[in-house]
């Protein structure tokens, strides 16, 4: 699989919220403080497994909604509430991944020593859950399981469309665009979408 | 799946849930440790049978009780239920696709009320959990946990205001827990709040709440519904738990000081070598 | 004074409840013990909704019964600035997608009351139409969001949003995550911050 890959569209993601994305069936969570910066953690709390995506974003910070543990941007523990004046200790903290955002999406990566992708501004389209394997979806699109993006030519524009492996019978496209007409890009993958899931089905 | 072999769980008296639920002459299926069980009330007593062989029954405190195996003690004692003045309210069964000893787990934890039972059973202003004893009394083979104390801004259906309750658990065995606390309009005496867990899957159970209460002004619709809102907030963080199993393995997981009970129940399923329902261990030789 | 005849683990009770917070009308309720007791198919209640279903609302001498056209009700006799329930070119789209909440979004209602309180159904069935009914609302959401729309009809909350809320927020109950439904994960957090948001067990008032 790719270093980088892209698990979200940025506009799905704005300050103050958090996502729950599987990726290769690995639960993971996006979210966004206060500073503006989309953070990708494993979706879970370090002290009772609790999955994270649960949790409010005060400021920034994200709460656990199990025990109201607050973490920072960097993963740490601040705050157990239930040991109001304990000073915690840097051991305990969430898993975070890389992250990054470029072309429009939220990037993650296991291991951040290569650098991301470097993508111009694009335009998000939309993010669509297709009930198909991947092979099958990127057969049909013209890309390259090896390859974090599709290019698919649509009318005047190149959509550039990130995808991530949910398991192994389901896909999530992320698509964007340079100025794409952004309503019938949208109609046009959901189509798609249709018609290999009922190539699925038949 | 089918039957578990993990013997410490087999030996291990169950509820199949409360008595009223099983009609007579009506047969219910029903299922506990991963095998398939058929209920039968009968004008004699009550048939449970698996696999083509009958199981030992219990009707004790309004439920159905039942075993796989030979239960090293009869089941525990709940004195309360033999006071004229209490209340009995069953909460009705709910399904948790969680672990059984999660369900326990977090029946027995007192910081989370702020943030799962946010303004009744805790806030977000009084989080402190403050030092409390826990014990394993060993003559009844028993976990205790005492002198628990919590600030709750509703703390049962007939509470009008806040207060500090006064709370005592009590883990009989691993899959049945009960709570002891100071109810709003009788403060020398203590409310029974029982979890008694069917295990139907590893990862899979049936929630049997239980209350003997005093309380003469709510209706039974208001202590059920009660009961039923409390659980079901849990719900919602069990389902979510990760991994769905109790993990045992040091490290795992994070406990604090607040968390002094789960140590010591995880302690204790792991003394008794239970393994239905804890995650799979990768530090034991032989494992 | 308004009653809401009520069970406090029902999406149906919650999107009323939701509504009466939001519009900041008092109310009292009667526990009804839907569950275990059934209390809703005994006579006394069936003489208030033949129907044997909650909720039931009570309101100066009227007995309603369907949270949708109880939703209805409040907006018309409540809420003066008429945003709930508007009355020019977006009432049909209002009907619309309350004829959606009350129709094949219940489709996670049923699953929900297999999987939670062991109701007898085919789960997987149901499990099927509500994933259909949330990819069509998604779907509905994300073009909307395009259009510079955070609610599902129109510039501001509807009914529709208030009816539609409960059981996409309580699907996880039902077996079904929001992971593949990022404009619903947007829009939830829309009516959250509404003013009088309330949670229910299973929708935590945190957000």
């Amino acid at each position: 699989m790719a270093d980088w890959i892209p698990i979200a569209l940025s506009r799905d993601v704005p300050v103050g919220i958090t996502r729950a994305v599987i990726v290769d069936t690995r639960e993971v969570m996006i979210w966004r403080g206060e500073d503006g910066v989309a953070q990708v953690w494993e979706d879970r709390c370090p002290h009772r497994g609790m999955r994270l995506s649960l949790g409010f974003v005060r400021g920034n910070a994200l709460n656990c909604l199990y025990h109201g543990w607050q973490y920072g941007a960097g993963a740490n523990c601040l705050r157990i509430p239930a040991h109001p004046d304990l000073t915690v200790p840097p051991t305990i903290r969430a898993n975070a991944f890389a992250a990054a955002e470029t072309g429009g999406m939220v990037w993650m990566s296991d291991d951040s020593a290569a650098p991301p992708p470097q993508l111009p501004a694009l335009t998000p389209v939309i993010s669509l859950a297709i009930e198909v394997a991947p092979e099958r979806v990127l057969a049909e699109l013209g890309g390259s399981t090896a390859e974090p993006l599709i290019e698919l030519p649509f009318a005047a524009d190149t959509l550039q469309i990130g995808w991530h492996r949910v398991h192994a019978a389901k896909t999530m496209l992320h698509a964007t665009g340079a100025g794409a007409d952004i309503g019938a890009a949208t109609a046009h993958l959901r189509a798609l979408r249709q018609n290999l899931e009922q190539g699925v089905a038949a | 799946m089918s039957l578990t072999d993990d013997r410490a769980a087999l030996d291990q008296w169950y509820t199949l849930g409360a008595l009223q639920d099983f009609p007579d002459g009506a047969e219910v299926h029903s299922r506990l440790l991963g095998e398939d069980l058929t209920v039968r009330r009968l004008a004699d007593g009550v048939e449970v049978r698996a696999a083509g062989r009958a199981l030992p029954v219990r009707t004790e405190y309004g439920h159905l009780w039942t075993s796989f195996g030979t239960p090293e003690r009869n089941l525990f004692e709940l004195p309360e239920s033999r006071e004229p003045d209490r209340r009995w309210i069953h909460c009705g069964p709910v399904r948790v696709r969680a672990s059984g000893l999660r369900l326990v787990e977090n029946f027995l934890d007192l910081a989370h009320f702020p943030y799962v039972h946010t303004d009744i059973l805790g806030s977000e202003a009084h989080p402190e959990v403050a030092k409390y004893e826990v014990e394993q009394r060993r003559d009844v083979d028993e976990l205790w946990a005492t002198k628990c104390e919590f600030y709750q801004p509703k703390a049962a259906a007939a509470s009008d205001e806040g207060q500090i309750s006064k709370y005592m658990y009590r883990v009989v065995s691993p899959f049945n827990v009960m709570l002891y606390k100071t109810p709003p309009t009788a403060p020398d005496r203590w409310d029974v709040i029982a979890l008694f867990v069917q295990p139907v899957d590893e990862a899979v159970s049936v929630a049997n709440a239980f209350m003997l209460v005093i309380d003469d002004t709510s209706t039974d619709a208001e202590l059920s519904a009660f009961q039923q809102m409390i659980f079901v907030q849990d719900k919602i963080v069990l389902e979510n738990q990760r991994p769905s199993l109790l993990p045992l393995q040091p490290g795992r997981e994070t406990p604090t000081r607040a968390d002094l009970s789960s140590v010591l129940y995880r302690r204790w399923l792991k003394e008794k070598q239970l393994r239905f329902g804890t995650e799979p261990r990768t530090d034991l030789p032989n494992a | 004074m308004p009653k809401l005849y009520d069970y406090v683990l029902s999406g149906s009770c919650y999107k009323v409840r939701l509504l009466l917070n939001m519009l900041g009308i008092a109310y009292e309720t009667q526990a009804v013990d839907f569950f275990p007791g059934r209390e809703h198919k005994r006579p006394e209640f069936l003489a208030l909704n033949p129907l044997g279903q909650l909720p039931v609302f009570e309101d100066a001498g009227l007995v309603l019964r369907d949270a949708q056209a109880i939703l209805c009700h409040l907006a018309s006799s409540y809420d003066a600035s008429g945003q709930w329930l508007p009355r020019d070119v977006r009432f049909g789209s209002v009907m619309m997608w309350l004829s959606f909440a009350g129709g094949e979004l219940m489709a996670i209602s049923g699953a929900r009351m297999i999987a939670m309180l062991n109701y007898p159904g085919d789960l997987a069935t149901l499990q099927a139409k509500a994933r259909t009914a949330l990819r069509l609302l998604d779907d509905h959401l994300a073009d909307r969001a395009q259009a510079g729309g955070l609610w599902i009809v129109g510039a501001t909350p509807t009914i529709a949003d208030i009816a539609s809320f409960p059981y996409v927020a309580l699907s996880h109950d039902a077996g079904i995550g929001h992971e593949d439904y990022p404009a619903i994960n947007l829009w939830q957090r829309q009516v959250r911050k509404l003013p009088g948001f309330v949670g229910m067990p299973g929708v935590p008032g945190y957000f």
